[in-house]
């Protein structure tokens, strides 16, 4: 398909450079778009499925079911003042929520969604998304600071805290993953995870770590019950409390990005990317890219279940949890799986 | 007195023989309640709400007010017996009294509404109908809703015996008992005080209808300025507004009552006010004007003024304060121009005793013989009218009278019209001489009818000689009393505001200011001057669009007795306190405030920069003025210039009792009052008697 | 044992689970949201809402000033004055509530010794200013009159209790 776009342009002389260019935008856009509607229409489902676990109907006003409330709310935002406070320092100010913004849709260049579709196959990865990942806490701490007001600034060194404490343990689950797998590449990651079904998947066999990642993932996207920084009882909505208009807009996309990002991660990492879940005929006529959006799709209910479920952490309990439950739980995990892979030479070998 | 020994409820108490045994437990502090009985009224004993127990006595309650203590007695007032009578007699006084508390002026102060807390039942037995009596008309003043009447007789005893104006009484009897008026007006100048004794809403008060409800009002202790009597009272305010005055007890000075004007004058606090500076412009008219044009246009007519063609005048309702404040104020500019008499009274400033009411009001009780002397007692000061009365029921006091001949209420021998029978009096050659010779404690009052007159200096020394040579001043008793008629007067005086050396006087400045003589005339509060058409520069410092600022060239707007703090000398020369109950209309200012700032734009600046510096400033060179509620004795002297009087009957300073100054001017149902009161008897007077 | 017990429930999240499936079986229950302005729930009789002054059934207003209610409101929201009318009967010449200020307790229709002043079933009297809500006499009569059958009939269900 490359190719034959590549063949449009024949005959210009930096045609070579033109065509990969628009082609590349092209897949960005293709990867982009769907993701921001995605955000969109999470908004909403949050919205319903806390509504309906609390005996509430949720959004039901605006459009068929409530479906057009995302647009609304957007709208609403778009249409608003972006306030900068006067104590505030205007570019960081402003440059912070996109920063956030940008950091939470880049990850997605490595991320797979079926055998090939990806947008750099890059060989690190891995590595790639937790760097970039990491990088989130400064629109955070950015935003926080900018805003010269204590709540935010309060808000955003917690934010700070807890994204550095979750890292650690996340990176374990992630390195004892990778032992299984041999390699940084997340396409390899998922072919690592074919088989005959499910239970090929690696939730399976390292379930304890499944459930420290999908716990650290809340941690790491400041969803409940670890949304202290935005804690609206004590702190008012936290780093984003002087922010209005596009400017919040930015955040909450960038948030509920992320939040799509850590299910697509956990996806790829234990729950087979875009394999069915058995792999034989009315299983395997569904193309991957929808097995994925599905995985994406439970993983994303398991948040907003557990947030209409558990009241929020209190911050030394959130501390407490990081890094005297999940880092041992998580170094004793990578200790025994090297063991066990070495003792029974089950090592994988390289690809290459 | 002798003391017996009586048992109040177990305990031994020593009280007073003569004493009832209702007076007796309250002695004791303990409560009997009451309707019908009032300790300044005869005894009645109709309400039966005082019943108590009493041994050796019949087995049944008595009355504790009709029933005199005698020795050993033991008297309950907590016993069965004792809750059953309450009770009994409080669901009888209920039968016919209307549930109309939430629309009864009186609800909130009610004795029987408190009353009935105490000793009533939840609810009523009582199914039949109730019954109902047609309002009556006691004038502009009483309202009345006879309905509720309990038959206390407290207004009925108060006209006959303290009004002395026969003219409250109860007519029928068993149910259907009403009091009437006979529908007339009351006719006396204290009527309403026939409102404060009703312990119920049956007499309420006809200005202050529905207006509002006594805990919303902001109570503040003051003193009237609407005589020289200085009644104490109690000025109830909401919000900004003066709706309400009160009598406050004082037994030296007003005891209980408050005359008519006191009490209903306050509703021209409303009316006519300056609220803002006026400056007369070219064109020869007012104009609203701010503070600093004000006192630059005073300061522009004063500059290069010469001293001796300046002038001040104080008026009626001036505070001790202000006056200083004027009085320093015209010393700086070296003015001697200065007066405080506005009648022309030909009082002395320098013999204290020379102007004040010695004998004191409280001093009238032990009074034997009085000669008035050009005075209308009663509308020239209700109060004391009331005292002499007082005195005069007891039977001990004899009362004549030189001047104009009025309706007293007590008895008076007429002795003549003018100065030629005060001559004969004090030359012992007039009959009544002897009963003042004989008397032991006499008295003269002296009233302004009597001095306000050219002659006026020769009235007071023939009058002073009259004192003299009937022994009227001796060890513990002066019976020689000015009666005045302006509640500044005695103040000012103290203060000296009186022509200094070579100055003029106030006809003297009035006549300046028609022929030119006199340039600048400084009016504090000074309404009772005509300088319309003259050719001076008036300056008018006052409350009140009244006769004094029709005539100024530049008004300052200033506070009203109620609106401010201020220090006021009655004529028995008893310093008190006035205190602010509201505040001063729109940009008007309290009256020692404007001085200083003109002090300070005229560049005489007074060394004081707040009200408590200008207090202490005059409490140190007048101390006496820091002796607050005491008449202090002044030392006889000389005073008077004898002379020639001439033959012109003395007569009354006031021929409208409701109408005597700017604010009692402004009232409405001052205005009314006169109406029902002067106007109205007028026309009978000429139309039927005739 | 006890510890044994405890200590595989923490380890296997038993109780984070349970909750879980409680919020879970909630999913799936019938939902109790009403469709606000369409569908309204129960209202008490003794629901106190926007105030309104009564008559009587002839016409004659039911308010004497009696200044109760404003003397009891604990949030000063109400300012009376009053004056005799032509027939000198007492009535009021303003009759305020500051209905930013109201806290709808219901004192002042417990007050009230005529029932005058009463606390309606509406709640439904947002405005869009301020100004709007600071509510004079004609709009509290006007209240009155709209709302007389339903308070009449709320009081009416309520007067056994009182």
């Amino acid at each position: 398909m490359a190719e034959q776009f590549a063949n449009l342009f024949e005959g210009v002389w930096w045609s070579s450079y033109l065509a990969p260019t628009i082609l590349t935008i092209l897949l960005i856009l293709a990867i982009t778009v769907p993701i921001l509607l995605g955000v969109a229409y999470l908004t909403l489902a949050e919205r319903k499925v806390i509504g309906w676990m609390q005996y509430r109907k949720g959004p039901n006003v605006v459009g068929p079911f409530g479906l057009l409330q995302p647009l609304a709310d957007g709208l609403k935002l778009f249409l608003k003042e972006t306030v900068v406070p006067s104590g505030a320092n205007p570019v960081l100010f402003l440059i912070a929520p996109m920063l956030t913004f940008i950091l939470a849709l880049i990850a997605w260049a490595v991320i797979p969604f079926d055998d090939g579709w990806v947008l750099a196959d890059i060989n690190v990865g891995v590595l790639y998304l937790f760097a970039i990942s990491s990088l989130g806490v400064y629109g955070i701490i950015v935003a926080g600071w900018a805003s010269n007001s204590k709540y935010a600034f309060l808000g955003a060194l917690r934010s700070a805290a807890q994204m550095v404490s979750y890292e650690v343990s996340i990176g374990f689950v992630i390195v004892s993953v990778l032992l299984c797998v041999g390699s940084l590449n997340l396409s390899d990651i998922v072919k690592s995870q074919a088989g005959s079904g499910f239970w090929n998947w690696y939730f399976l066999p390292m379930l304890p770590m499944f459930v420290v990642f999908v716990i650290s993932a809340l941690a790491e996207t400041n969803r409940a019950p670890f949304d202290l920084p935005e804690a609206e009882a004590e702190l008012v909505s936290g780093y984003n409390v002087e922010y209005s208009a596009m400017a919040f807009a930015l955040f909450f996309l960038g948030e509920y990005a992320n939040m799509i990002l850590m299910s697509a991660m956990t996806s790829v990492l234990f729950l087979g990317g875009w394999l069915p879940p058995f792999d034989i005929a009315p299983f395997t006529w569904i193309p991957g890219p929808i097995w994925f959006a599905l995985k994406i799709a439970f993983v994303l209910f398991i948040f907003l279940w557990v947030r209409a479920t558990f009241p929020r952490y209190r911050y030394d309990q959130l501390m407490r949890l990081g890094w005297k439950v999940f880092l041992p739980l998580s170094l004793f995990w990578v200790v025994a799986t090297a063991g066990f892979l070495v003792a029974f030479d089950l090592l994988p070998t390289a690809a290459q | 007195m002798a003391t017996i020994t009586v048992k109040i409820n177990g305990e031994e108490h020593e009280v007073e023989q003569g004493m009832t045994v209702l007076q007796a437990c309250e002695q004791a502090g303990v409560e009997i309640p009451r309707f019908c009985y009032h300790e300044r009224l005869s005894v009645a004993g109709n309400c039966r709400m005082c019943l108590v127990e009493v041994k050796p006595g019949p087995p049944k309650p008595a009355a504790s007010c009709a029933l005199p203590v005698a020795p050993n007695q033991e008297i309950f007032t907590d016993t069965p017996m004792v809750h059953k009578a309450r009770n009994g007699v409080m669901e009888f006084l209920l039968i016919n009294h209307p549930l109309d508390c939430p629309i009864c002026d009186q609800g909130g102060e009610c004795d029987l509404q408190d009353q009935a807390m105490a000793y009533g039942r939840g609810g009523s037995r009582y199914h039949e109908n109730k019954r109902a009596v047609k309002d009556k008309y006691m004038g502009p003043l009483i309202n009345t809703i006879m309905t509720r009447c309990i038959h206390c007789t407290r207004c009925v005893r108060f006209s006959a015996e303290v009004a002395g104006v026969e003219e409250i009484g109860l007519l029928n009897r068993g149910e259907n008992a009403e009091i009437s008026t006979l529908e007339k007006a009351l006719d006396s100048e204290m009527s309403a005080n026939v409102i404060d004794l009703c312990p119920v809403g049956a007499l309420t008060s006809k200005p202050y209808a529905f207006e509002a409800r006594p805990w919303e009002l902001k109570k503040t202790e003051s003193v009237d300025v609407m005589d020289a009597v200085g009644s104490n009272i109690r000025v109830d305010t909401r919000g900004n507004e003066v709706l309400r005055v009160l009598p406050r007890l004082n037994e030296d000075v007003n005891e209980e009552w408050i005359s008519d004007k006191t009490r209903y004058a306050c509703d021209g606090l409303r009316r006519q006010r300056l609220d803002r500076p006026y400056v007369r412009g070219e064109d020869g008219k007012l104009k609203p004007a701010t503070w600093p044009e004000a006192m630059t246009a005073i300061a522009g007519a004063v500059k290069g003024m010469k001293r001796d063609a300046m002038a001040a005048i104080v008026g009626d309702q001036a505070d001790a304060e202000s006056v200083y404040s004027l009085k320093k104020l015209m010393a700086s500019l070296g003015v001697a121009n200065l007066d405080c008499r506005q009648d022309g009274a030909k009082l002395d400033a320098t013999t204290r005793a020379g102007y004040i009411f010695n004998t004191t009001i409280a001093g009238i009780d032990e009074a034997d013989a009085l000669l008035i002397v050009g005075s209308n007692i009663r509308w020239e000061a209700p109060i004391i009218n009331a005292r002499i009365r007082k005195r005069w029921m007891g039977g001990q006091l004899k009362v004549a009278s030189i001047g104009p001949q009025v309706k007293t209420t007590f008895d008076v021998d007429y002795l003549g019209a003018g100065p030629e029978t005060l001559s004969d009096v004090a030359s012992g050659k007039h009959p009544f001489a002897k009963i003042l010779k004989d008397a032991e404690k006499p008295m003269i009052i002296v009233g302004m009818g009597a001095i306000n007159r050219p002659d006026g200096a020769a009235v007071l020394a023939t009058a002073k000689k009259l004192a003299d040579d009937f022994g009227m001043v001796k060890d513990g008793w002066n019976g020689f009393n000015v009666l005045h008629t302006a509640a500044s007067r005695v103040g000012a005086l103290d203060l000296g505001f009186v022509p200094g050396e070579g100055g003029k006087s106030v006809p003297e400045i009035v006549d300046g200011a028609a022929s030119g003589a006199v340039k600048f005339v400084y009016l504090l509060g000074a309404d009772e001057v005509d300088l319309t058409g003259g050719k001076a520069f008036v300056v008018y410092q006052g409350h009140h669009g009244d006769r004094g600022a029709h005539a100024a060239d530049v008004i300052l707007p200033g506070a009203a007795y109620t609106e401010k703090n201020a220090t006021f000398v009655n004529t028995e020369g008893r310093v008190q306190l006035a205190r602010r109950a509201a505040f001063p209309p729109g940009e008007a200012k309290d009256d020692w405030a404007i001085l200083r700032a003109l002090s300070e734009t005229l560049g005489k600046a007074l060394p004081w920069i707040d009200f408590d510096g200008l207090r202490k400033a005059m409490r140190e060179e007048y101390p006496h003025l820091a002796r607050i509620d005491d008449a202090e004795a002044a030392e006889w002297g000389d005073f008077g210039t004898a002379g020639e009087m001439n033959a012109a009957p003395f007569k009354s300073p006031i021929d409208n009792f409701y109408m005597t100054d700017p604010i009692s001017r402004a009232s409405e149902t001052m205005a009314e009052c006169t109406q029902t009161f002067v106007l109205d008897r007028q026309s009978e007077g000429t139309g039927t008697n005739g | 044992m006890a510890s044994l017990d405890s200590t595989a429930k923490s380890f296997l999240l038993a109780e984070l689970l349970s909750g879980m499936a409680l919020t879970l079986k909630a999913m799936f229950k019938p939902k109790h949201t009403i469709n606000y302005p369409y569908e309204k729930g129960p209202l008490s009789p003794r629901f106190r809402g926007e105030h309104a002054l009564r008559r009587y059934p002839n016409g004659e207003e039911r308010c004497i000033a009696c200044k109760l209610c404003e003397a009891i409101c604990p949030a000063q929201a109400i300012t009376i004055e009053a004056e005799p009318r032509a027939d000198g009967s007492r009535r009021t010449t303003r009759y305020d509530i500051d209905m930013t200020k109201c806290i709808y307790c219901g004192y002042c229709q417990e007050a009230c010794p005529v029932d005058a002043i009463v606390e309606g079933p509406n709640f439904e009297f947002a405005t869009e200013t301020r100004e709007e809500l600071f509510y004079n006499k004609d709009k509290l009569l006007a209240n009155g009159e709209r709302w007389e059958a339903e308070i009449a009939a709320n009081l009416k269900l309520d007067a056994p209790y009182r």
